[in-house]
C-alpha cells in the first residue's frame, strides 16, 4: 500500500503483539519524521539486544551473561523457586517485592491441543537444580487459567515426593487470565497467602 | 431492566438503525425476510454474547461490511449504563459498558438479562441430550454469572484431555493432572445445574398447569452415569471426587477410544411428564406447552432470584401456536419489556406498541 521500505515496517510493526494495524502505521509515519539518530537508536537497540541477550543457563530467565541479574545475586534465598510461564512473569512478581528467591521458567504451560506436554517445558532442568540448590519450595505462579493449574498439578505431584514444599499463589487473583492482569498488591497478598498443593 | 434504545451498524440487514422502543411490549410486524428475527438476535445478542441463531459472530456482521456495531442504552438514571459491542470478522469483538472494556464475559450478565421464545424452543423436549444440558447451563449463567467460567474451564479442560488421549504418547501422570482439573470444574457446573433445577422444578410445572390447564406433574430427572444421586445440598467437591474416581474407572475405555466418555458433557437432564419421559411419551402439543413452561418458568426464577424481571424475547413463536395456548401464553406473559415479531400480527392476542420492520429500518 505504502512505499515498499515504509509498507514492510508496517508489517514488521503489525506482527508485534498487541499492536494493531492503525497502530502500526502510526508508528511507522512517526519513524519516518523523527530525527535520524532517533530512528537510528531504535535499530540499534534491537539489534544489540538480539546480539547480545539470551537465555539464563539457570533459571531460562532473559539474561545478558551466562546467568541473569536475579541468579547472580548473591543476597537470592536459593531454597526457594517461583516457578513461572514466560519470562516477562518475573518482572511482574518482582514488582511486589515479596519474593526474595530464584525464578524458574517454565516456557508455557502444559497444553495437549497445542501439543505442550512436560517434556516441551523446562521441567527436567528444575529437577536437576533442586538437588543442586538445596531447593525445599517451589511456588507454582502459573497462570490461572486451565492449563496454568494443571502445570502446578503437574509440578506438585511431580516434586511432592522429592520432599518439596509445592505452594499454589492464593486465590485472588483474576481467574482465567495472564498473571500481568494482576495488579502488584493482589498479587502481593496471594504471594504471601499462598497454599500448599 | 429496560432497553431504551438500541443501534445497530452493518448488523445483518441493517446498515444504520436508531430504535427507541416501548419500555412495555413491542410488537414487531413484517413480511417474511423483512428483518425482525434479525433485529430480536440482536438484542439477544446483548447479555449471551451469543446469536441465538447459533451462528458464530461473523454471521451477524452485514454482508458487504468487515465489522458491525450493536449499541444499547439500558435503564434509566444511576442503575442506567451504555453497553458497545464491535464484532469483527477476523479478529474477536471488543465489548464495552459505560466506556470501559469489560473484563470477563460473564460480567455482563449482571447488567442485562434476556429470555427467548423460539419455536425451535420444542428441540429442548425433542432432540437429544445436549440442548437440555445447554438449557440448565444457560440458566445458572443467569442466576450466578460466574458459573460461565466454570463451564469455558470446564469445556477448555475436556478438549486438553481429548487431545492429550489422542497423542501417542501418553503418561500417567499427565493424565492424572488433567482428570483433576477436569473433576473440579466438572464438580462446580453439575452443582449449578443442580442448584437451577431445584429452582426450576416448581415454576415450571406451575406454568405448565397454567397454560394446560390440566394437573399433571413436572419433573426434571438427571440422569448421570458418574454420580449416585444429585441434590441441592451437596457440595461441588464431592461430584469433584465421584468424577475423578469414575475417570480412573473408564480409563481404560477413554485411552482406547481416545475420548472422554464419561462427566458432564455426557449426562441427560430428562424432562418427565408425570414420570415418563416427555421426549418418548409427550405428543406434540404436550411437548409445545412443555417448551412454553420452560421459557416461562426460567423468567419467573430469574426474577425472584435476581429482583429484577429480565426482558422478554418472543421470535415468531404466536404463529406455532393453537388458539388456546396462543391466550394462555399472551395471558401469562409478566409485566416486563417485552419485544414479540410475527409475520402475522392477527396471530398475536396481546396488545402493544406496533412497529413496521422492513428495508434495514423499523418505524
Ligand atoms: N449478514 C447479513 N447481511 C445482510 N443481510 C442479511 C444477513 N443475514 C441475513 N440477512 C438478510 O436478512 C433477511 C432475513 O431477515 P430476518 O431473518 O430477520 O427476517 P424475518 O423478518 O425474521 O422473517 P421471517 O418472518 O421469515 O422470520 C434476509 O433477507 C437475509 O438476506
Ligand atoms: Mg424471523
Ligand atoms: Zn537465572
Amino acid at each position: 500500500m505504502f512505499e515498499g521500505p515504509v509498507q514492510r515496517l508496517i508489517d514488521e510493526l503489525g506482527r508485534l503483539p498487541g499492536i494493531g494495524q492503525k497502530t502500526a502505521q502510526r508508528l511507522a509515519f512517526h519513524l519516518v519524521t523523527v530525527d535520524d539518530a532517533d530512528a537510528r537508536r531504535l535499530g540499534q537497540a534491537v539489534l544489540d539486544m538480539r546480539d547480545q541477550v539470551g537465555f539464563c543457563s539457570r533459571c531460562f530467565n532473559v539474561a545478558a551473561a551466562e546467568e541473569c541479574a536475579i541468579c547472580r545475586d548473591p543476597r537470592r534465598d536459593t531454597s526457594i523457586v517461583c516457578v513461572v510461564e514466560r519470562p516477562q512473569d518475573i518482572v511482574v512478581v518482582e514488582r511486589t517485592q515479596e519474593f526474595r528467591g530464584r525464578y524458574h521458567v517454565l516456557g508455557g504451560a502444559l497444553s495437549p491441543i497445542h501439543g505442550v506436554g512436560p517434556g516441551q517445558l523446562h521441567i527436567d532442568e528444575l529437577k536437576q537444580r533442586i538437588p543442586d540448590e538445596g531447593i525445599t519450595e517451589i511456588i507454582a505462579a502459573t497462570n490461572p487459567t486451565v492449563e496454568g493449574d494443571t502445570t502446578a498439578m503437574y509440578l506438585a505431584r511431580e516434586f511432592k515426593p522429592a520432599g518439596v514444599k509445592v505452594t499454589r499463589l492464593a486465590s485472588g487473583l483474576p481467574v482465567g487470565g495472564d498473571l500481568d492482569y494482576a495488579d502488584e498488591l493482589t498479587l502481593g497478598r496471594a504471594l504471601v497467602g499462598r497454599s500448599e498443593l | 431492566m429496560v432497553i431504551r434504545w438500541v443501534t445497530l451498524a452493518d448488523i445483518r440487514s441493517y446498515r444504520a438503525l436508531e430504535w427507541h422502543p416501548d419500555p412495555t411490549v413491542n410488537l414487531l410486524v413484517g413480511p417474511n425476510g423483512a428483518g425482525k428475527t434479525n433485529l430480536m438476535e440482536a438484542i439477544g445478542y446483548l447479555p449471551s454474547l451469543r446469536s441465538f441463531r447459533g451462528v458464530p459472530d461473523d454471521g451477524l456482521i452485514s454482508y458487504e461490511a468487515d465489522s458491525g456495531v450493536i449499541r444499547a442504552g439500558l435503564g434509566w438514571g444511576d442503575n442506567g449504563h451504555l453497553v458497545e459491542i464491535e464484532i469483527f470478522r477476523n479478529r474477536s469483538r471488543r465489548v464495552q459498558v459505560d466506556r470501559h472494556r469489560l473484563r470477563r464475559a460473564s460480567d455482563l450478565g449482571e447488567v442485562i438479562r434476556t429470555v427467548t421464545f423460539l419455536p425451535e424452543d420444542v428441540d429442548l423436549i425433542k432432540r437429544g441430550p445436549g440442548r437440555r444440558r445447554d438449557l440448565l447451563d444457560e440458566v445458572a449463567v443467569q442466576l450466578w454469572p460466574v458459573s460461565a467460567l466454570d463451564q469455558s474451564e470446564f469445556a477448555k479442560a475436556l478438549r486438553q484431555r481429548n487431545a492429550f488421549l489422542k497423542q501417542r504418547e501418553r503418561d500417567e501422570v499427565t493424565l492424572g493432572v488433567w482428570d483433576a482439573r477436569l473433576a473440579q470444574s466438572a464438580g462446580r457446573v453439575l452443582s449449578r445445574r443442580v442448584r437451577a433445577m431445584e429452582l426450576l422444578q416448581p415454576e415450571m410445572e406451575r406454568a405448565y398447569r397454567d397454560i394446560s390447564t390440566s394437573d399433571i406433574h413436572v419433573d426434571i430427572e438427571y440422569r448421570a452415569e458418574w454420580v449416585d444421586k444429585t441434590d441441592p445440598t451437596i457440595p461441588a467437591g464431592v461430584y469433584e471426587k465421584a468424577l475423578a474416581d469414575a475417570l480412573l474407572g473408564t480409563r481404560h475405555r477413554d485411552m482406547e477410544r481416545r475420548l472422554t466418555l464419561v462427566g458432564p458433557h455426557r449426562d441427560d437432564p430428562v424432562l418427565l411428564l408425570d414420570g415418563h419421559d416427555s421426549r418418548v411419551h409427550g405428543s406434540q402439543g404436550e411437548q409445545r406447552t412443555y417448551a412454553l413452561a420452560i421459557r416461562l418458568a426460567t423468567q419467573r426464577v430469574i426474577t425472584e432470584f435476581v429482583g429484577v424481571p429480565p426482558v422478554l424475547l418472543l421470535d415468531d413463536v404466536f404463529s406455532e401456536l393453537d388458539r388456546d395456548r396462543a391466550h394462555a401464553l399472551a395471558e401469562l406473559l409478566p409485566d416486563t419489556q417485552t419485544f414479540i415479531s410475527s409475520a402475522r400480527p392477527e396471530d398475536v392476542p396481546v396488545t402493544g406498541r406496533e412497529w413496521r420492520s422492513h428495508d434495514g429500518s423499523v418505524t
